[in-house]
């Protein structure tokens, strides 16, 4: 009797189970995706995925964001444990590494059947997704980096603003001027990023941080990266940038953290994309202007266009084919776009920037404008930075080379050859 | 005679037979444990000593055999490896001995029968079951931030707090005392350790006039030894094993003064994707931890008093 009872109550949860799962395998394809960013990001994107899905009531986009060190971290053990998304977000700087170890699917196939549509997308914008000549991600939006001037802040301290061309000595000087009129920073200490490293050498010498095989450093004179750390050095001695260590003890709480936001800095550094996320934070009322970064004395513009970054297929996606839907959708969408406010930066699709135009907020305006002053005020883009910029970045440039130096523990010109030691060994390897 | 050398066989059998089930069950009930010990620590643990002489790439999903060369790139040619292990060291120098100080003088404190002792002992034990989240680390981080608590109440006294977190002095003292905070675990062992020993002890000693500093350092401190023993073992290779609270405040900055060994390992291999060098450093780390654990060990028997033994 025991025994029959026991069955049957087995068998009655075996039939609901394996009957229920049966009817989740019926019901919708899962398509995973994962992106790096901030919280205006994570909500604009949510926002879009939500609407593909009444769009799409198939289809059931997983999603998983965190910030940008994290979804290197993440995104790796992931792959190393085949569990990679459908579609990942990609970085210009990180993409041939993935490439060269067969992580990413090429693309061409869907553009040539036409499931990613790139008619409206200009050759000039898709060319920074190629590594050997096969597109491995499509760009979400084109980028330069920027300073963001406060007016208010200008104007309170009787500077105008520069002019487009203006030099690493200009800046020096204005920055000690608005410290000295406003006793608030000119700038905050982001301004230590490698970017304005390999940007400081194109804007120089024409070359780049790495050579074009990426296999030796591109650059034989320490002089332009040593002057430019003396001018940092200087400026936080004055008290015109934030002092090294306080941006340490900050940590990285995002770019709606940024200084100029309580007007506690009068300018800002980051990538143009970024002043959605950031004006928001600021608040409607600010008068913030996009202006060029400041170039080497007598070089070339500091300027360049680049894929602020890539929807990428990986390898290892479950569902390739609705994740290249997706991305086309993403970028080629009216609907989408109006969304995502431009957060990733200009929309590729000359369309869907014909569409947004008139409904432009201060932000994505002003976003607008300042890459149509780019487009006639920039140097040409880089080859992609070589599998060992990673390990430069994370275990030289910052630990080896920016803080010793910003904590006046070694000189610039000491930073300098341990940089080009350590990076010469790395990109030897 | 005969029939006991004919019965002898018989018995052994049936109690090897009731001997063999007993162990299969009780293999049994451990099944759980044993397999995944086996899966997730034991399999691992070998597979990383293999990996310890590769440049096994996470990304790349493979690596080629290379002998000692990790070994030799760890000791010769990183700079940040060193740097690591002195911010380690230190950590282990000052947070140990401090966390154990705090925990017995609370211990003592809280040895007594009042009414709401136990609120007492909870309220103080409280903070270590929290222990390594990233809770309290999110809000230690906040607390020692530049705009925090800690300088919030020194600006009230009219003094400017520095950047706690941003200066390489003060970076890993916000750790240590955040280590020093959490001293719950210790303090109960030495807290039992308090009550086992004999009130008859203090009362003799006190009918020959000694005082509380007496009693502590002849009675207390040498009755204690054997707890001592335990927490310092414990608490050490806590001690070297620390991650989250340097992932989650500092980051490992600045500088690498608060880079600890752990930290490192994980930046190695999982921002490095340099899995092979990272197990190599924990491959070094548990000999490192294994002969000061023996260290400890031997001296033991020069300072630990155990009851049963006579003399001091």
């Amino acid at each position: 009797m025991k025994t029959t009872k026991l069955s049957l109550i087995l068998t009655l949860i075996a039939t609901f189970v394996l009957s229920s799962v049966a009817v989740m395998a019926q019901d919708q394809t899962e398509v995973r995706i994962s992106w790096w960013g901030s919280q205006t990001r994570h909500d604009l994107t949510i926002a879009a995925i939500e609407l593909y899905e009444e769009l799409h009531p198939e289809i059931d986009i997983v999603y998983e964001f965190q910030g940008w060190g994290d979804h290197w971290t993440k995104l790796a053990t992931q792959a190393a444990g085949g569990e990679l998304p459908d579609i990942m977000q990609h970085d210009y700087a990180r993409i041939e590494e993935w490439v060269n170890n067969g992580l990413l699917l090429p693309l061409d196939s869907y553009i040539e059947d036409g499931v990613i549509d790139t008619t409206n997308i200009a050759d000039s914008s898709l060319a920074g997704g190629l590594v050997d000549g096969e597109l491995y991600g499509i760009n979400l939006g084109n980028n330069s980096e920027n300073f963001t001037l406060d007016a208010d802040a200008f104007e309170a301290a009787g500077i105008e603003i520069p002019a487009d061309d203006w030099t690493w000595n200009d800046f020096e000087e204005i920055a000690m001027k608005l410290h000295e009129e406003l006793g608030i920073y000119a700038i905050d200490a982001g301004i230590t990023t490698e970017q304005l490293w390999k940007s400081t050498y194109m804007s120089c010498c024409d070359s780049w941080a790495y050579n074009e095989d990426g296999t030796a450093l591109g650059y034989d004179d320490d002089q332009p990266l040593i002057d430019y750390y003396n001018m940092l050095l200087r400026l936080q001695e004055a008290g015109a940038m934030q002092s090294y260590e306080e941006n340490v003890a900050m940590g990285d709480q995002g770019v709606e953290a940024n200084l100029i936001v309580p007007q506690e800095a009068a300018m800002a550094y980051f990538w143009s994309n970024q002043i959605v996320a950031v004006w928001g934070a600021a608040g409607e009322d600010r008068n913030l202007i996009m202006h060029t970064v400041p170039r080497v004395e007598g070089g070339q513009p500091q300027n360049y266009i680049k894929p602020s970054m890539f929807f990428s297929i990986t390898s290892q996606a479950k569902q390739p084919d609705e994740a290249a839907a997706f991305i086309d959708w993403f970028v080629n969408s009216i609907e989408a776009n109006e969304i995502l406010s431009a957060e990733r930066g200009v929309p590729v699709s000359s369309v869907v920037r014909d569409a947004m135009a008139p409904t432009l907020g201060a932000a994505q305006a002003e976003m607008f404008r300042y890459l149509g002053v780019i487009e006639n005020n920039n140097s040409p883009i880089r080859p992609a930075d070589p599998a060992g910029h990673a390990d430069i970045q994370n275990n030289v440039w910052g630990p080896e080379f920016v803080e010793p130096i910003m904590f006046g523990l070694i000189t610039p010109e000491e930073g300098a050859a341990i940089l080009r030691e350590e990076a010469t060994r790395i990109l030897g390897q | 005679m005969a029939e006991s050398v004919i019965t002898l066989p018989k018995t052994k059998r049936k109690k090897s037979s009731k001997f063999g089930q007993h162990n299969l069950v009780g293999y049994l009930f451990i099944s759980p444990w044993l397999i995944t010990f086996f899966l997730f620590t034991f399999i691992p643990l070998f597979v990383s000593l293999i990996l310890a002489f590769t440049d096994f790439n996470v990304l790349a999903n493979s690596g080629d055999f290379i002998g000692l060369d990790n070994f030799n790139r760890m000791f010769n040619e990183d700079r940040r490896y060193w740097k690591s292990v002195y911010a380690t060291v230190k950590y282990v120098v000052f947070a140990v001995p401090l966390r154990l100080i705090f925990a017995l003088a609370v211990a003592m404190l809280l040895n007594t029968t009042r009414r709401g002792i136990g609120i007492y002992r909870a309220a103080f034990y409280a903070p270590s079951i929290v222990g390594g989240s990233i809770a309290v680390a999110v809000m230690w981080r906040e607390i020692f931030g530049n705009e925090g608590l800690v300088n919030f109440v020194l600006g009230l006294v009219g003094i400017v707090g520095p950047n706690w977190l941003g200066r390489p002095e003060t970076a890993i003292w916000t750790l240590i005392i955040l280590a020093a905070w959490q001293f719950g675990s210790p303090m109960l062992i030495f807290l039992a350790g308090l009550k086992n020993i004999p009130k008859a002890l203090y009362e003799s000693a006190e009918i020959d006039g000694a005082n509380g500093w007496n009693k502590f350092r002849h009675i207390t401190i040498p009755m204690l030894t054997p707890i001592i023993f335990f927490n310092l073992i414990m608490q050490m290779i806590s001690g070297f094993m620390v991650f989250t609270q340097a992932f989650i405040i500092t980051g490992g900055r600045p500088l690498d003064t608060t880079l600890f060994y752990a930290l490192y390992i994980y930046r190695r291999a999982f921002e490095n994707f340099e899995m092979g060098y990272a197990s190599a450093m924990a491959w070094v780390m548990l000999l490192v931890i294994a002969i000061l654990t023996a260290v400890v060990f031997r001296s033991s028997s020069y300072w630990v008093h155990y009851e049963a033994d006579e003399g001091n």
